[in-house]
């Protein structure tokens, strides 16, 4: 058992793999349409996933979008923020993103298949994603002032 | 165990072969998440709990490899043991230590079709008739194992088809004898779901319409012989007067074939948007309802029904005001993913009918949760949303939100009264306010009105209960990196447990840590709480760096009811110590 256990580790060990990329999955836009993730690619973004429940979350959102002008100042990219609310909240996800004047790509994957895809567990997470589709960083959970850490990966992928 | 580490072997050995043919021109990638919940019990004589065993451990790991079109993916569950509460688990045989490959699947997918093997999770609509989901924190899995079809044709016409068997925990209660312990139901279930854009097909640019349709099969057998089953007749003193055994005939359900279908629409224009949908039900069993209840009381056997539901949603958004509205019907939708499965058990469902109500995340606010009546109900619920920001600052605005919920009976043999009754009724306001970059407060005011008889029958006694909630929310940010939070809560209410008062302290250094503490005292003795006055203590400690979190915390828990996305799972008062890990890479 333990001699298998320690060939899979092994085995994971040496994979030759490259960088994990953006995953190509059918999700819903703000306009109610299903959209590919594939075609978000070609800018550098910020994806960060967030519920109505979820209040670390949209303080996040929130303070990306107080620093958007200033951040925009120094990098062409953009933010996307990805409802996972279930169908129920759907609608009071759109009117709550709407309302709060968040200027972000707004995404809302009721049955969490792009959450699944991209093996998020909790929310909040976000992940810097560079123009060519690949992930080059990933955070969970929210403390004020981490949405500076998030900004500065972001111009460290534009600089490469 | 020998068996999963092989399978989970020859899979990573399999992905790593794919990875280094390197199919794509940027080869494979593979990724792992874990998340690791464990509580460790402590005795607590205040609130009187004792523990089957003292320690609890729900940990899932997921590995997916994705190749271009390509992806291959696993999940193991461990449960060592399954945490308390988590019953559906634990009466299947996870109250001892177990690990298993939960869910697997292949997939390939390409422009416009897309074929997976595997385990399915899907959703047809708004879920009226068929939705496939995991959620750990409700411990509901029900995702189908078989497989799935997609295709688009014309941009415009977009189907899928699916089959299989859903995954169920069976428990001792209902169950044919010698199928405890499995890990699927022993039905099928298959199904089909077309959407057309009208407005795609027609090129118009302004104007988004679609109709939809949906169609749901389950065949289960109705020949099996059923363990236990028993229904308790109760006279109208509220005592149990005799208990009938109901054995192989299953409820006088005539056809293995369950039907479900729903027809849907939708339309957007100018931020003005309007959702409809219908469902139908063939008839199905309906044991656990009032209506079978009294039924059986009659001496008919015969409790089939067949069941409908309507949604209406419509929603207006301009500028930084919005506004949304949904209204639902729902006569005898609850379906069981298999009928020899166990009544009221979360994961046995084939369908989503979540609580049409706000979901709370302030302690007081979310004490008692409103569940949704498959039987009979009739909801709505509308929100609003307005946001004033500040022409010379993105720091400051103001946010003001309301939200109104309701819910009625829909028969009258739900009640005593023989009249339709209020169910639930919740109003509550919130007001948001970023000062300036460093200061931001929020104040709300809840009213939560619910009937304590749910609708479950003429002997339930039906009285409203009321209770105002009252919070305050502080956050200021020192600097950069230092931040402090603050919550303080009253709930004022005359009737149930009587009064409570919360608080919270939260401390944040930026990007890594945060400790919190919080408090809920319930300050009336009543005859709800066994006239013992208790403090619900919590306090933690949290890790973040990258995709790794960490958090510990020690508390004393409520009994109550865990909610996730409208649907709610009970758990038991526990006080114990909290370690909950998350990691991806």
């Amino acid at each position: 058992m333990n001699k298998l256990l320690c060939l899979a580790v092994a085995l994971v060990a040496s994979l030759t793999v490259s960088a994990q990329q953006l995953p190509d999955v059918k999700v819903e836009n703000e306009a109610g349409k299903m959209i590919s993730t594939s075609s978000l690619v070609g800018k550098p973004m910020i994806i960060s996933y967030w519920s109505l429940a979820c209040k670390p979350c949209i303080q996040e959102l929130n303070a990306m979008n107080d620093a958007l002008e200033e951040w925009r100042e120094e990098a062409d990219f953009e933010i996307v923020a990805v409802s996972v609310d279930d169908v129920r909240l759907k609608a009071r996800a759109k009117a709550k993103a709407t309302s709060m004047g968040w200027d972000f790509v707004c995404l809302f994957d009721a049955n969490q298949a792009m959450k699944r895809a991209m093996n998020v567990s909790l929310t909040p997470q976000s992940f810097v994603v560079d123009a060519e589709g690949n992930i080059v960083f990933s955070h969970s959970g929210y403390t004020p002032g981490s949405e500076q850490l998030l900004f500065e990966k972001l111009l460290e992928t534009i600089k490469k | 165990m020998k068996r999963i580490a092989l399978v989970l072997t020859a899979l990573v050995a399999a992905m790593t072969a794919s990875a280094q043919i390197q199919f794509g021109e940027k080869g494979g990638y593979m990724t792992i998440g874990l998340e690791s919940n464990n509580i460790l019990y402590v005795n607590d004589a205040k609130l009187g709990t004792t523990y089957p065993s003292k320690f609890g451990s729900n940990d899932y790991l997921k590995l997916d490899y994705v190749n271009g079109r390509f992806s291959v993916g696993v999940q193991g569950e461990a449960y060592l043991p399954a945490l308390q509460g988590y019953n559906d688990l634990r009466n299947n045989g996870f109250d001892k230590p177990k690990v298993m490959l939960a869910s697997k699947y292949i997939q390939w997918q390409d422009t416009n079709y897309s074929v997976l093997v595997g385990d399915v999770y899907d959703q047809f609509g708004n879920g009226l008739i068929f939705r496939s989901f995991e959620d750990r924190q409700l411990g509901i899995n029900s995702s189908i194992e078989g497989a799935r079809v997609t295709a688009m044709f014309g941009n415009y016409v977009a189907v899928k088809a699916l089959f299989g068997r859903p995954r169920l925990y069976s428990s001792s209660n209902n169950y044919s004898a010698g199928w405890i312990g499995s890990q699927y139901a022993r039905s099928t279930v298959g199904g089909a779901d077309i959407s057309l854009s009208l407005s795609d097909m027609f090129g118009s640019e302004e104007l988004m319409l679609s109709i939809e349709g949906s169609y749901i099969n389950r065949r289960e057998r109705t020949d099996r012989k059923i363990k236990d089953l028993y229904i308790d007749l109760v006279d109208p003193s509220g005592e149990v007067s005799s208990t009938m055994y109901i054995l192989q005939d299953i409820y006088g359900l005539k056809t293995p074939h369950l039907n479900m279908y729903s027809a849907r629409m939708n339309l957007d224009y100018k931020g003005f948007s309007l959702r409809g949908e219908y469902a139908g039900k063939s008839n199905d069993v309906i044991v656990g309802s009032v209506y079978s209840d009294v039924h059986l009381m009659q001496g008919l056997p015969d409790v089939t029904k067949a069941g409908s539901a309507a949604l209406i949603e419509l929603g207006y958004n301009v500028g930084n005001f919005s506004i949304s509205a949904q209204m639902r019907r729902l006569e005898m939708m609850g379906t069981q993913l298999s009928v020899y499965g166990n009544i009221g058990v979360m994961g046995n469902t084939l369908n989503y009918l979540p609580a049409l109500t706000r979901q709370q995340t302030y302690m007081l606010a979310s004490l008692n949760p409103y569940q949704m009546n498959a039987e009979g109900e009739l909801a709505l619920q509308a929100d609003v949303y307005y946001t004033l920001r500040s022409k010379q600052s993105r720091q400051r605005y103001w946010n003001f939100h309301a939200n109104f919920s309701t819910a009625y009976t829909l028969k009258e043999y739900q009640t005593a009264s023989k009249k339709r009754e209020l169910l639930w009724r919740e109003i509550d306001v919130d007001v948001e306010r970023q000062w300036n970059k460093q200061w931001k407060s929020t104040l709300m005011f809840a009213r939560q009105e619910w009937n304590t008889s749910h609708g479950q029958g003429a002997y339930i006694p039906s009285t409203t209960y009321a209770s105002n909630i009252f919070v305050g929310d502080v956050m200021y940010k020192i600097n950069k990196k230092f931040s402090l939070r603050m919550e303080a809560q009253y709930l004022l209410s005359n009737d149930y447990e009587g009064d409570w008062v919360a608080g919270l302290v939260e401390f944040n250094i930026a990007p890594h840590w945060s400790v919190f503490f919080s408090d809920m005292y319930n300050l009336e003795a009543t005859e709800a709480n066994g006239f013992n006055k208790k403090n619900y203590y919590n306090g933690g400690l949290s890790f973040t760096h990258s995709r790794t979190r960490v958090q510990v915390s020690y508390g004393r828990n409520r009994a109550g009811f865990v909610c996730s996305g409208g649907v709610c799972r009970y758990q038991p008062a526990y006080t114990g110590v909290n370690l909950m890990l998350t990691t991806s890479f």
